[in-house]
Formats: C-alpha cells, structure tokens, sequence
C-alpha cells in the first residue's frame, strides 16, 4: 500500500459519509493547498477563504472523484480553479483591491517556492510561528540518533517505502517502522509547546 | 536523543504506520475510529504531517493555532452540507448455471415458428421490469459521527436491503447487465444463457 492507497482508502470512506475521513485528508493537504492558493492571491484572508471553498467543493464532489488520478492532483485542480474564479469575480467587484489581484498570474508549479515576505493580512506573528516551527523541527531532527534521522529522512523527503528503506538500512521492516513512528514522537514532543494553542482549542 | 518516558501508544503508532501506507487497508478503519475518539490521536495525525511538510519545506511550517482555526470552521461549514453519498460498487451476482427462461406470455403461442430472439424486445421487457423494481444496493455507509443531513437525492441508495428482494429476478437482472455489457462473451463458456421467448 501506498500513500495515495491511504488517501483512496480515505476517500471511499469519505465518499460513503464518513467526515471524519475527509477531515483527516484535510489535515494532511490544507497546508499544501493554502500556499498553493497564496500564490495566486496574496490576500491572507482570501486565501483562507478559498481553501475553505475549495475543500467544500471537493467535499461535494467527492461522489464523483473516481481515482483516475491521486486525490491530491484532484485537489489541486479544484483549488486552482476555485482561485480563478474567485479572482475573475474580484475583478468585477468594485471593491477589489490590487493586492488581492497580484499574483494572479504567477506560477502554478507547486514545488516553486513561496516569498516568505510579508502578504497582506499575515501578521508578523504569524510569521512568527511560523519560523519557530520550522526551526524547532530543524533541531529536533540535528538532535535525533542517526538511526531514527535517516530513517525520517528517507521517508518523508526522498519519500521511500519502508521495504526500500529496509534495504537501505539493512534492517527489518519493523524495525523501520518503529524507528520512524519513534522519530515522529521525538520531534512532536519538542513541538508540543508550540502546538499546544493557546487560547484552549483543541483538535 | 529520543524522550522515552512516554509509552508510545498502539493508536500514535498505527497512525505513523497509516501514513506511510504501511498498515492493511482495515486501518483505515481504525484511524478513522481513533481520529472521531482521541483528541491526543488527531493532536498526532496533525503533528506527523507538519513535521513531513515542514522537512520538505519550510513554507509549510504555519502555526497549529491557525491549523486548528481553519478545521474548526470548515466543520462548521461541513456541518451545514448534505453528506455527499455514492452509491457502493454495484456487486455482479453470480450467474445461474441454469438457462435463464424468459416466458412472454402475451398474445397467440407461435412454437412452431421457432425461438424467435428479438433483443430489441429483451431491451424492452427489461425497461417494464425495471420501471416498477427498486434496486437496493448493500453496503451502509458508516456515517460515524456525522450528524449533517443526507442528500435526498442519494439517501435511497443507502437504504441497506429494505425492500424484498426477489431473487429470481435478481438473478435475471444480473444476467441482463451481462449482456448488456457484453460481459458474457468475455465470461465462462459454460454461463452460455438462451434468452428465450415464449409467445402464443
């Protein structure tokens, strides 16, 4: 089984009424698909509100999503095209705003990356945070045993299967599969006072 | 180094496995259980994505405080929205090893003219057929925790098994859908069928 077996088994489930499936793929790609979107509208609040819509929109079309291409792709389509229209009708609304409009036009090549300068509504706490994370997960990971490190590291950035990376490490499957779940609780826990919100609300 | 004072716990773990697509398709079943009960399950599901998100790139570390936020009101809005229901793959009866007789009962006997085969005929028998027949299809969906209300439109297929179901019928249905796909060329030569019309 693979990645996108996880998302279509996921997706049947959600496909059959079960939303707490659907919400777990949104976990999973609502980062992906709001800076995909930041990219073509450099309004934070727009971009909040179109990743809203366009996941309502995958919701409502789950039924018809049939598997021809990994849901992500799927997801990615509908969030392009939700951003499209949503700019089409900024510009027929008399209360546009010009940086709303910018970046229309820029790269819709996910993988480019995003400038990590200030877009409009986005808080300098925000950026923050934001840095805080990627710095804590950058130490969590310098302060991993090589072990668990290149086993992380070969799943979640050269994206190897357990058996690949088995081979790799010459080691059982199992024990791959204990060193990354180990890895992921190491770097969770010094994350945990950065995740842990602090107005109370909770998954 | 790692923190071992805390246990990992089976659901943390199976999770992590889950998402690397290492657990059999059941498990999606049981992390979808784990994710509607444990808090601490969907605090974890969240925090192994980012942590993969931000590996891959530092643009997808954003605050779980925002995380949270936008799942929050996208329940809200999931919650005004019909369940989008599709109907369960339609699983193909096994065809009877019995011919299947279809006896026209209407107008003068003709034997001696010999078996006439008017698939235009078949077509049509089966619409009258299928204009009074309801087809239920099995397989309820687990709406787990859902509250939200059914499409109308869908909610007739999720009906599991409500009507009586013939099962003569369901057997002649299932062999029409057959040739009608032309699945019996291509299926068992010993599934040959003779659709046969009885007419006065």
């Amino acid at each position: 089984m693979t990645t996108d077996d996880v998302d279509a088994l996921l997706v049947e489930r959600a496909k059959r009424g079960d939303t707490r499936a659907f919400e777990m793929l949104v976990v999973k790609y609502q980062r992906r698909i709001e800076r995909l979107i930041a990219r073509m509208v450099r309004d934070v609040d727009l971009v909040q509100d179109i990743a809203q819509e366009s996941f309502i929109r995958a919701y409502r079309a789950m039924p018809q999503f049939r598997g021809d291409s990994a849901f992500y792709t799927w997801l990615y389509r509908i969030a392009v095209n939700t951003a499209k229209k949503a700019l089409v009708d900024l510009k027929r609304d008399p209360l546009v705003t010009e940086s709303a409009r910018a970046g229309a036009n820029d790269d819709e090549d996910e993988t480019s990356r995003v400038e990590r300068e200030l877009t409009d509504g986005e808080t300098p706490e925000a950026v923050l945070a934001s840095k805080e994370i990627a710095q804590t997960v950058n130490a969590a990971i310098e302060a991993l045993s090589e072990d668990l490190r290149q086993a992380i590291t070969l799943r979640e950035i050269e994206g190897l299967s357990y058996e690949e990376i088995a081979e790799l490490m010459n080691c059982p499957i199992g024990t791959v599969r204990s060193r990354i779940f180990r890895a992921r609780e190491a770097i969770a826990q010094r994350l945990r006072p950065l995740l842990d919100t602090r107005d109370g609300t909770r998954w | 180094m790692v923190n071992r004072s805390e246990p990992p716990s089976a659901a943390r773990s199976s999770l992590s496995s889950l998402m690397d697509g290492d657990l059999a398709p059941s498990a999606a079943a049981e992390a979808c259980s784990a994710w509607r009960q444990d808090g601490d399950a969907r605090a974890s599901w969240h925090a192994y994505h980012l942590i993969g998100d931000v590996l891959r790139s530092d643009d997808l570390a954003v605050s779980p405080v925002h995380d949270v936020a936008f799942l929050q009101a996208l329940r809200q809005r999931l919650s005004d929205e019909p369940v989008p229901l599709a109907p369960a793959p339609w699983v193909q009866a096994p065809l009877p090893q019995a011919e299947v007789r279809v006896a026209h009962a209407v107008g003068a006997r003709r034997r001696g003219a010999g078996w006439l085969v008017a698939p235009a005929a078949v077509a049509a028998g089966f619409v009258a057929v299928a204009g009074v027949l309801v087809v239920t299809r099995s397989g309820a969906p687990d709406v787990g925790a859902s509250s939200a209300p059914i499409a109308q439109a869908a909610s007739s297929t999720a009906v599991p098994d409500a009507l009586v179901r013939d099962a003569g019928l369901d057997r002649y249905l299932a062999a029409h859908r057959s040739l009608a796909s032309g699945a019996v060329a291509a299926g068992a030569a010993e599934q040959r069928m003779h659709i046969v019309f009885e007419a006065k």
